[in-house]
C-alpha cells in the first residue's frame, strides 16, 4: 500500500524538539559525513525526509533513528542548519511516543505541565504513603552505631513494593517493545523463518550491555562516559530491585564488602556522568548539548538528585542520624520511583530496551535476506 | 594571362606543427618553378607580427599582385592575411588561403613524404588559382533608418522604445488587439514581485507617447521583398487596411505559446486540474477556494510539456528545457504563502519536480519556497506522477526519489500543471520571413554564443521566446541585443556585403527558373535585359552559397572567388606529379 504522505506529522516532531525540517535540502552531507551509516540503513537524511513528508508507516518500520547515537557531527557539518542530529533524537522521541499505546508518552513529551505534574503527583503519593504507613522512627542506634532504618521502612515491605513497580514497568515497557516489534517486521513477521531469531539472539545482550556500535563515532569519550552511567545505573538497579534485602541492610559492613564498594562506585558513576552531563548542558560547550529538551533536564536532575540523596542516606545512617535518615530515605524514595515510573517505560530510558532490539530485527532481516 | 602575374608564396611552419609532418622547405622547392610565382619562402609563423610586416615589404618590393599564404584552416586566419594584403596595397580578394595544418600536417602525421607531396599538391592549386583572380570590392548598401519590430509582448515593447530612443522611426506590429503579451494575464511575476499587467501597461504608456514610435495593433506582416538597409513591407491592419512601410531592418519579437497538455497528461481535463496561467489567474483574484470549499492541498506537477522522451503517447516531443518554469511554479509558491497568510488560511504545498533550475539570484525564490514550506518531491521520468480522482478528491501518486521506496500517495484539492513553452505557430510570417528554425520549432540564431540574435538573412534579428524559452529578464536582455545590432545597422547609413556572390551570364541565361527554384534565399529575380529575359542576382541578398550553379543547364552562373575556371585550374595542378 502507498505511503500516505501527511505534513500533520512534521508539526507534531516540531512539538518533540525536531530541528527546522523546512531547511533541509536533502544534499546529503550529513549521511556522507555519519560514521555509523551503511549501505541498507542510510541516516541521518533519509530520516528527516520521513519527518517532512510524514511517511509515519515508514519511519515506524525504520531501525535507523535507534542506530544512531547523536555524536552531532552531522548537525555540525549541515550547510542549512537543519539539526539532522537533534531531529533525529526528535525522531527517537516520536517513535517512544508512537510505539506506547498509552499516549501517555506523547502527553509527557509535549506538556510541561503533564510532566511535571506527573513528577510531582507521583513523589507526593510516596511522601503520603511514607506518612501514612511508615514504621517506628527509633532514635536509639544498633550496637555498630547504625540507625534502625528497617524499623522505619520495613525492608520486606519496600520489597514487595519494588517487585509491583518492577512488574509494572517491565508490563508497559515490554507491551510498547512488543509493538515496536509488529511495526518494524510489518509483512517480515510472517515470512522470516524462526531460526534466524535464535541465530542472532545474541545481539541484544551484548548490544545491551555494551552499546559497542557507538565506539565507531568520531569522539569516543562520549561512549565511554555513556558507559560508565550504564555501569552505575544497571547496578543500582539491580541491587534495588533484584536483592533489596541484601542492599538494604541496618548492618555496617566493612568498607571493603561488595554491598558498600559496589554502592560507592555506582554512586560515584552516577553523580559524575550526570554532574558533568549538567554542566555541560548548561554550558553548551559540546555540539550535543546545544539543544536541552525539557525531558534531557528532568531525567538528568532526578538522576543526579537520586543518587546524591541516595549516598547522604546511607552517610547519615551509618554515622547514626536516625531522623536525617528516615527524612532522606523518603525523599529519595519520592524521587526515585516518580523517575522510574515515567522514564523508563514512557520516556527516555525506554531506549534502554529499543535500541538493541532494533539492531537485533535489522540484523535478523539482514540474515533472512542474506540466505535468500 | 597567368604569365603575367607575380604570385607571392608563403609557407607556414606553425611552430611545429605544419613543419614536424611536412618539410616546408620542399613545398617551397616544388612550387618555386610554378607559373605566376615570383617569390617562395617559409616562415616560422606567418601570423607574427614581424612575418607579417616581411611579407608587407616583400609584396610592395617585388609588386606582387597575388598572395597565397599556406598556413592553419581559414576560420583561424583567413580574415588576418586580408587584412595584411589590404595594409600593403594588395585587392584583399586577390589572396588565396591554403590550409597546410588541419587539411595535411595533423591528418598525416604517420607519413613525413607523403604530407609534403600533399602539400605541394595544395600550394600548387592556391597557386592556381591566385592566378586567376581579379580584384573585387565589397558592396555597399546603403540602409533606411527605419525599423520594423514585429510582436509588441514586453520584449517587442522594450525593442521599440530604445530603438525609437536612438531616433530610429519604428513600426510596432502587433497581430493582437492590445500590446503587452503574456504580461498581460501573467499576475505577480517572480522574482521581483512585480504586477505582469502593470509592467505592460507602463511600456504601452511611454510607446504611445513616443514621438517616432507606430503602434498597430490588430496587425499583420502580409508581404516583403527588398533586402538589408532597404525592406519594403505591407501590414494588415485591421480586417481590410493596408499600410505600405519601407524599413532598413526588422526585429522579430513575436514570442511563444504555452504547452497545451494532451487529454490525460498529468490528470488534465480532471475537474481541479489547471495549468499554471490559470493558477496565478485564481491568486490575482484573491480567492483559494474551489466550489465554496477552502483548499487545504495544493500539488504543482513541474517539467509539463518540457524535457519530454520520444514515446507512443509523445511522438513529437519538447526535448528542451523552458527554463523559467522552475522559478514561475516557485514564486507561485511564495505568492500562494502570502495569499494564505493575508487569508489567515493554510494551504499545503506540494511541489513534483524533476530537477529544480532555478539558475543564478533565482535560487533565492526556490530557498524562499522551501522555508515557507513549500514540500518538493523529486521524481524521475521513468515514473512520473499519476493524477487520478477518487472520492470527490484529486489524488497524486509519484515515486519520490528523496525518499526512496515505493510511489507515495497525496491528496489534493487542486493540481496544477507547470507547463513549458511551445513556439509560437506562424506559418504566414514564416513564409514571409524565411527565418531557418531550430528542430524545435524556434528561431534559429547564426552562432548561438557569438551571434545570438542575427539570422542568416541579413537585416532580419530576432529577439525575446521567438528564438527559445526565456525568462523576462532574458527576453528583454535578447531584445536589447538586437536593438544594438540594428542601431549599429541602421545608424552607420551604410552597410559592406562580401562581393563573393553569383553572377550571371547574362549571354549565356535563358531564364528557365531553375536557380530561382534552388536558392533558399530569395536572391534571384526575373529582369529584361535587351530582348530577352534573364536571371538577376539580388547582390544584396545573395549569401554566395552556390545552389544556383550546378542546377544552370546553360553554365551562366559562377560564384565569384570560386568560379568554374578556378576549380579547373586547382584540379590541374594538383594532378601535376610532384618529386621530391
Amino acid at each position: 500500500m502507498a505511503s500516505k504522505v501527511d505534513l500533520q506529522i512534521a508539526a507534531k516532531t516540531r512539538k518533540l524538539g525536531s530541528g527546522d525540517l523546512d531547511k533541509c535540502y536533502h544534499c546529503g552531507i550529513c549521511t556522507a559525513t555519519c560514521p555509523l551509516s551503511a549501505n541498507g540503513v542510510s541516516f541521518p537524511r533519509k530520516v528527516l525526509r520521513n519527518l517532512q513528508l510524514g511517511l509515519k508507516d515508514r519511519l515506524m518500520a525504520s531501525p535507523e533513528p535507534w542506530l544512531c547515537y547523536y555524536c552531532g557531527d552531522c548537525s555540525e557539518s549541515c550547510p542549512q542548519g537543519a539539526e539532522p542530529g537533534e531531529t533525529v533524537m526528535a525522531a527517537r522521541r516520536f517513535l517512544t511516543s508512537l510505539y506506547d499505546w498509552t499516549g501517555l508518552s506523547f502527553k509527557l513529551y509535549t506538556s510541561k505541565a503533564w510532566e511535571f505534574g506527573a513528577v510531582i503527583g507521583l513523589g507526593l503519593l510516596v511522601v503520603l504513603a511514607f506518612v501514612i504507613f511508615h514504621g517506628p522512627m527509633v532514635t536509639e542506634l544498633t550496637p555498630e552505631g547504625g540507625v534502625q532504618l528497617n524499623s522505619f521502612a520495613p525492608v520486606h515491605v519496600i520489597e514487595t513494593f519494588d517487585i509491583v513497580m518492577g512488574g509494572f514497568l517491565a508490563l508497559f515497557l515490554l507491551s510498547n517493545v512488543f509493538r515496536m516489534f509488529l511495526h518494524v517486521m510489518g509483512d517480515d513477521r510472517k515470512k522470516i523463518p524462526l531460526k534466524y531469531y535464535f541465530s542472532e539472539i545474541m545481539t541484544l545482550p551484548i548490544h545491551f550491555a555494551t552499546q559497542r556500535r557507538w565506539k565507531d563515532c568520531e569522539d569516543p569519550g562520549l561512549w565511554k562516559r555513556h558507559m560508565v552511567l550504564v555501569f552505575g545505573y544497571v547496578t543500582m538497579f539491580v541491587m534495588i530491585v533484584g536483592f533489596l534485602p541484601w542492599f538494604q541492610t541496618e548492618k555496617i559492613h566493612p568498607f571493603w564488602h561488595p554491598q558498600r564498594l559496589l554502592g560507592y562506585l555506582a554512586t560515584a558513576a552516577l553523580l559524575y556522568v550526570t554532574g558533568y552531563m549538567i554542566v555541560g548542558r548548561i554550558k553548551k560547550s559540546r555540539l550535543i548539548h546545544k539543544f536541552s529538551h525539557s525531558t534531557d533536564w528532568l531525567f538528568l536532575i532526578l538522576l543526579f538528585l537520586t543518587s546524591l540523596t541516595g549516598i547522604l542516606l546511607h552517610l547519615f545512617r551509618v554515622n547514626g542520624f536516625p531522623m536525617s535518615t528516615y527524612v532522606t530515605y523518603v525523599i529519595h524514595m519520592a524521587i526515585l520511583v516518580p523517575m522510574l515510573m515515567i522514564e523508563v517505560p514512557f520516556g527516555k530510558w525506554s531506549h534502554l530496551a529499543y535500541r538493541p532490539l532494533a539492531i537485533y530485527l535489522h540484523k535478523v532481516k539482514q540474515k533472512a535476506a542474506a540466505v535468500k | 594571362m597567368a604569365l603575367k602575374r607575380r604570385i607571392g608564396v608563403f609557407v607556414c611552419h606553425c611552430g611545429g606543427n605544419i613543419s614536424d609532418h611536412v618539410d616546408v622547405q620542399q613545398v617551397v622547392d616544388g612550387v618555386t618553378g610554378e607559373p605566376g610565382v615570383a617569390v617562395a619562402r617559409t616562415h616560422m609563423f606567418t601570423c607574427s607580427d614581424s612575418s607579417q610586416q616581411e611579407m608587407i615589404d616583400q609584396i610592395v618590393e617585388e609588386k606582387l599582385d597575388g598572395l597565397v599564404v599556406a598556413s592553419c584552416s581559414p576560420k583561424l586566419h583567413m580574415f588576418t592575411f586580408r587584412g595584411m594584403a589590404e595594409r600593403a596595397g594588395l585587392n584583399p580578394y586577390q589572396y588565396v588561403h591554403v590550409n597546410l595544418r588541419e587539411q595535411c600536417s595533423w591528418a598525416h602525421t604517420d607519413d613525413k613524404r607523403g604530407a609534403t607531396e600533399k602539400g605541394i599538391h595544395l600550394v600548387r592549386a592556391g597557386i592556381a588559382k591566385c592566378a586567376l583572380t581579379r580584384p573585387l570590392t565589397a558592396l555597399r548598401v546603403e540602409t533606411q533608418p527605419r525599423a520594423l519590430v514585429i510582436g509588441a509582448g514586453i520584449g517587442g515593447m522594450r525593442a521599440a522604445l530604445a530603438l525609437g530612443d536612438m531616433g530610429l522611426t519604428v513600426y510596432l506590429v502587433e497581430r493582437e488587439e492590445a500590446a503587452g503579451g503574456w504580461a498581460r494575464q501573467a499576475g505577480r511575476m517572480g522574482p521581483e514581485d512585480q504586477n505582469g499587467p502593470d509592467v505592460a501597461a507602463g511600456l504601452l504608456e511611454r510607446i504611445v507617447q513616443h514621438d517616432t514610435i507606430m503602434l498597430y495593433t490588430n496587425a499583420e506582416l502580409t508581404e516583403k521583398s527588398g533586402s538589408i538597409g532597404d525592406f519594403n513591407v505591407k501590414v494588415r491592419v485591421g480586417p481590410t487596411d493596408v499600410v505600405d512601410l519601407n524599413v532598413g531592418a526588422i526585429v522579430v519579437a513575436t514570442g511563444f505559446d504555452t504547452y497545451q497538455p494532451a487529454e490525460g497528461e498529468y490528470g488534465w481535463g480532471l475537474d481541479g486540474v489547471i495549468d499554471l496561467a490559470q493558477f496565478r489567474q485564481m491568486l490575482a483574484e484573491g480567492r483559494l477556494e474551489r466550489d465554496g470549499k477552502p483548499l487545504r492541498d495544493i500539488a504543482f506537477v513541474y517539467c509539463v510539456g518540457s524535457r519530454q522522451s520520444k514515446s507512443e503517447s509523445c511522438p513529437e516531443p519538447n526535448t528542451y528545457c523552458s527554463r523559467y518554469c522552475c522559478t514561475a511554479g516557485t514564486f507561485a509558491a511564495t505568492t500562494l504563502h502570502a495569499l494564505e497568510t493575508e487569508l489567515d488560511q493554510t494551504v499545503n504545498q506540494y511541489h513534483l519536480y524533476r530537477d529544480i533550475r532555478t539558475y543564478g539570484h533565482l535560487e533565492m525564490v526556490y530557498e524562499q519556497a522551501r522555508r515557507e514550506g513549500a514540500i518538493f518531491l523529486r521524481w524521475e521520468p521513468e515514473q512520473p506522477p499519476v493524477v487520478t480522482q477518487a472520492d470527490g478528491r484529486l489524488q497524486v501518486k509519484a515515486v519520490d526519489t528523496l525518499a526512496g521506496g515505493d510511489a507515495l500517495e497525496i491528496g489534493a484539492d487542486l493540481v496544477v500543471l507547470v507547463t513549458g513553452m511551445r513556439p509560437r505557430e506562424n506559418d504566414q510570417l514564416n513564409s514571409l520571413l524565411k527565418i531557418p528554425e531550430s528542430k524545435d520549432g524556434f528561431y534559429n540564431e547564426i552562432h548561438i554564443k557569438l551571434r545570438p540574435v542575427e539570422t542568416v538573412i541579413d537585416g532580419v534579428f530576432i529577439a525575446g521566446t521567438s528564438q527559445g524559452p526565456k525568462t523576462l529578464a532574458e527576453s528583454v536582455a535578447s531584445s536589447l541585443a538586437a536593438v544594438a545590432k540594428t542601431g549599429g545597422l541602421l545608424m552607420k547609413g551604410y552597410v559592406d556585403l562580401e562581393p563573393l556572390i553569383a553572377r550571371v551570364d547574362t549571354d549565356k541565361c535563358t531564364w528557365c527558373d531553375e536557380c530561382l527554384k534552388a536558392c533558399p534565399y530569395g536572391a534571384i529575380e526575373k529582369t529584361v535585359c535587351g530582348d530577352k529575359e534573364v536571371a538577376l542576382v539580388i547582390a544584396s541578398v545573395c549569401k554566395g552559397e552556390g545552389g544556383c550553379v550546378p542546377v544552370c543547364p546553360h553554365d551562366a552562373i559562377d560564384i565569384e572567388g570560386f568560379r568554374d575556371d578556378q576549380i579547373r585550374a586547382m584540379i590541374d595542378a594538383s594532378l601535376k606529379e610532384a618529386t621530391l
